[in-house]
């Protein structure tokens, strides 16, 4: 069974725009897929469809043989914590320590109240304070989040990512705000650490190169649309092109995209 | 978007500009007539002020200092019960007021409204409400600087919720965190230097408000300046107004050293 089928996926935003026409693919576990596509193209959409950060207008997401759409409260709760996020901005809690940001990803876990006034088991204190050691901020430990370089607080950020024990990562543009060093510690962590604990991955990048490098399988979404489905070996030159331009009428409209980021939305 | 509708909306703006400048200038001329405002008059004042001032007010009585004391404790005690209850109940309430973190819109408007009332029935209404049903004294001070309190904390506080980096609620919840988890854990830390911030103002305002409060039977040094007055003894009034201003001064200076350390 795969470990996630998406089926028909489509999202239109409440002002009509359409984020994503129909997408459909499968992710076997262990996977370490990149999505690549041009700003705008839905990339961001998917992904939090995925984890209904946003809410998907149509299709199915059976994720470990469960469907997502639709789940609330508790399941949902219970989805999530097994399909950890990574986010661009690095969305770390700035004014707590490096410590507490990875013990966040133990909450969905926790009972709520506990979750809630920071009362964390001694053996997640103990998991939080390994992870850190595995992604080499062993000393920041104590720091305040917002302390740490942008590469730091992406580790820290993976780090968060795998005290949830999940069986898929979203990473929605890791790299995409940090410099050439940092996005290459970065990207080889995050594929060190999910190929040894067999997590899969899908990873949206816009960088084409790192794609090929680190991706297992591509995907190319061009206009909400999935445009290419293969290997690195498959990406030919053509093909990144297409996926990049698609036909020259449809393409020089820059202002009818949607944002490249998801909108917020209360799911 | 096209070039026109670009156009259509700059034009727009600049009107809407043309006429928030014309409508203040009206405003400002209309005012100055219905008041009869005028120059000479403010000067004309200043003899009788300057008179009352020097002559019936100086120089205060330091004698009467020891009589002061007790209800210049008063005065900041109210003021600090009303603020820290207040803050508390406040804070608890402007997470169901601020749109980022209210579970439902309903609640949002319904407190946002109740808060409004509280904060805009000025302080002295309330004290005179209160007054008739629960005597003179400080319990009454305490209690409407109370009720004011929350309702600017109310919305101070629901103002700074919805600044909030909704980016880290956003990581929590993606990581399977409950309503209260994301609370406690992604909505807290951002909101508790706003809400130390504002909490210290409050108590400025407290402070200052409790003077007033304190006139119309709410205890305090206010009721001693009020009794003062009453009796002619200004020499006392200027003496417990001096209080108060060293009173206000000192909880500036050491509300803007809290914070300094905090934020």
């Amino acid at each position: 069974m795969a470990l996630m089928k998406v089926e028909g996926l489509r999202k239109v935003y409440a002002d009509g725009t359409v984020g994503l026409e129909g997408i459909d693919f499968t992710v076997e576990a262990g996977e370490f897929i990149a999505v690549i596509g041009p700003s705008g193209a839905g990339k961001s959409t998917l992904l939090r469809c995925l984890n209904r950060m946003v809410e998907p207008t149509e299709g199915s997401i059976a994720f470990q043989g469960d469907e997502t759409i639709g789940a609330k409260g508790r399941k949902l709760r219970r989805i999530r914590r097994e399909m950890s996020m990574i986010f661009q901005g690095f969305n770390l809690v700035e004014r707590v320590s490096v410590l507490t940001n990875v013990l966040h990803g133990r909450l969905g876990y926790m009972s709520s109240w506990k979750g809630a006034l920071g009362l964390f088991a001694k053996s997640d204190i103990a998991e939080a304070r390994r992870l850190l050691a595995r992604v080499g901020l062993q000393e920041q430990t104590h720091k305040r989040a917002d302390e740490l370089s942008g590469g730091q607080q992406q580790r820290v950020g993976i780090a968060r990512a795998l005290a949830q024990q999940p069986k898929l990562i979203l990473a929605d543009e890791p790299i995409a705000s940090l410099d050439p060093a940092a996005s290459e510690t970065v990207m080889s962590s995050l594929h060190r650490f999910c190929s040894e604990d067999g997590i899969a991955c899908l990873c949206n990048l816009h960088q084409v190169d790192m794609a090929k490098k680190y991706a297992s399988r591509i995907i190319g979404i061009h206009k909400g649309r999935k445009v290419f489905d293969g290997t690195p070996e498959e990406l030919t030159d053509e093909m990144i092109h297409l996926i990049y331009n698609k036909a020259p009428q449809e393409s020089v409209r820059p202002n009818d995209e949607p944002a490249d980021t998801a909108r917020k939305e209360t799911a | 978007m096209s070039e026109q509708q670009l156009q259509r909306i700059r034009k727009w703006k600049r009107n809407q500009l043309l006429l928030f400048l014309i409508l203040l200038a009206g405003l400002s001329i209309w005012s100055a007539f219905g008041t009869g405002f005028s120059l000479p008059a403010l000067w004309g004042g200043f003899g009788d002020g300057a008179q009352f001032v020097f002559v019936d007010l100086m120089p205060p009585d330091f004698s009467g200092l020891a009589d002061l004391i007790g209800p210049a404790l008063d005065t900041i005690y109210m003021s600090f019960a009303a603020m820290f209850v207040g803050s508390l109940i406040a804070g608890a309430l402007s997470i169901f007021a601020a749109a980022t973190t209210s579970p439902h819109p309903a609640l949002q408007i319904g407190l946002r409204a109740f808060s409004a009332m509280f904060r805009n029935i000025p302080v002295i209404i309330w004290t005179i409400l209160l007054v008739a049903s629960f005597g003179l004294g400080n319990l009454v001070g305490t209690l409407s600087l109370l009720i004011v309190s929350i309702g600017m904390l109310v919305r101070c506080f629901a103002e700074s919720l919805e600044e909030i980096d909704m980016g880290q609620v956003e990581a929590l919840r993606a990581a399977g965190a409950s309503y209260w988890q994301v609370i406690g854990q992604a909505v807290l830390p951002q909101f508790l230097p706003s809400f130390i911030g504002w909490s210290l103002y409050n108590l400025e305002i407290n402070v200052r408000a409790s003077t007033i409060v304190g006139m119309v039977g709410g205890g305090g040094l206010g009721f001693a300046i009020q009794s003062g007055i009453k009796l002619f003894q200004y020499k006392d009034v200027s003496m417990a107004v001096i209080l108060v201003l060293v009173i206000v001064l000192a909880t500036e200076f050491l509300t803007n050293r809290i914070r300094g350390r905090i934020i």
